[in-house]
């Protein structure tokens, strides 16, 4: 892993704010493994799993499978807009304290708090119930969708790769 | 961690999205969990089941819900266990009093670092301990 300009560009920035020596000390370090998001530890992140939910927490704690321990968790669902009605919508409801086994995260990333509910002001919140529902029936459509191709690629002699677990 | 929370109350959500509400009584580090005064809750949510004990494979957790407290019984239980530790290490070898002191100004400097950063980056500082336990008992073989 080596350092990107604009990691680059963090370093610098923090150094002439001279604030955090700590953040410097860590990105000398060119982490490849799951000690890679140490640098995220006590910080606001974004963890995407593997059966498509969304989970915003504070980032306490993790291991070196990627274990993950959230704190003041949300899970937030989006949904495209209703026809005829042009706003996107979301919904998101409390999870608490979460803990996350490594193997069922898609991705993560850290969140910046300033910034990470402006895109919520342009979508309409709907409540978290309807909202997992829908969800899940768009799940199921895609699933059918997928197993339908899976069926036709087989006619041709080919294999489509999809395994169940995955909705992201 | 998990050994920490031990008698209360968890949500298990197993990868095909069965979930399972109980006391937690037993974990390992594979993440294997036995519950006990178990609801079972499968098939979309729409069946419950009461079980008295159940014994989940950690291979199939996708996650857990913990209770809110976990955070602060989690910080308690990893400092006794690091002090549990310095204070084995300090019994173990009654002759070489001069290192065992090294290792005590070894710790104030260190606690003291922690003070100052007033932070909650305890998993750092854990890091750093067992860097430092690492070292010392690495030193006390040599000699």
């Amino acid at each position: 892993m080596s350092i990107s300009p604009q990691e680059e560009n963090k370093a610098q920035t923090s150094e002439s704010g001279g604030s955090n020596v700590e953040d410097l000390y860590l990105e000398s370090y060119a982490f490849t493994t799951a000690a890679a998001i140490v640098g995220s530890v006590d910080r606001k992140i974004f963890v995407q799993l593997r059966d498509g939910r969304n989970i915003f927490g504070i980032l306490r704690t993790f291991d070196q499978f990627a274990n993950l321990v959230l704190q003041d968790a949300v899970e937030r669902i989006y949904l495209p807009a209703v026809e005829g009605n042009g706003k996107e919508r979301f919904a998101e409801v409390p999870r608490g304290v979460f803990m996350v086994r490594g193997e069922n995260v898609v991705m993560l990333g850290e969140l910046d708090i300033d910034k990470e509910d402006d895109h919520l002001e342009q979508r309409g919140q709907i409540h978290f119930g309807e909202a997992e529902a829908e969800f899940k029936a768009l799940q199921a459509a895609r699933m059918k969708e997928e197993k339908e191709r899976a069926k036709q690629y087989l006619k041709r002699g080919l294999i489509h790769d999809y395994v169940k677990a995955d909705l992201y | 961690m998990l050994t920490s929370i031990k008698n209360q109350e968890i949500l298990v959500e197993l990868k095909n999205g069965e979930t399972v509400f109980g006391k937690l009584s037993n974990c390992d580090s594979w993440m294997n969990l036995t519950l006990t005064d178990v609801i079972y809750n499968y098939n979309n949510g729409e069946k419950f089941n009461k079980l008295e004990e159940i014994y989940v494979r950690g291979n199939h957790i996708k996650f857990l819900r913990l209770p809110d407290t976990v955070m602060e019984q989690a910080k308690e239980q990893n400092m006794l266990s690091i002090e549990q530790r310095n204070r084995t290490k300090g019994r173990r070898g009654p002759g070489n009093f001069q290192k065992r002191n090294n290792n005590d100004y070894g710790r104030e400097n260190r606690t003291g670092g922690r003070n100052s950063n007033s932070s909650h980056n305890n998993s750092h500082n854990n890091a750093n301990n067992n860097n430092n336990n690492n070292n010392n008992s690495g030193k006390r073989n040599f000699a």
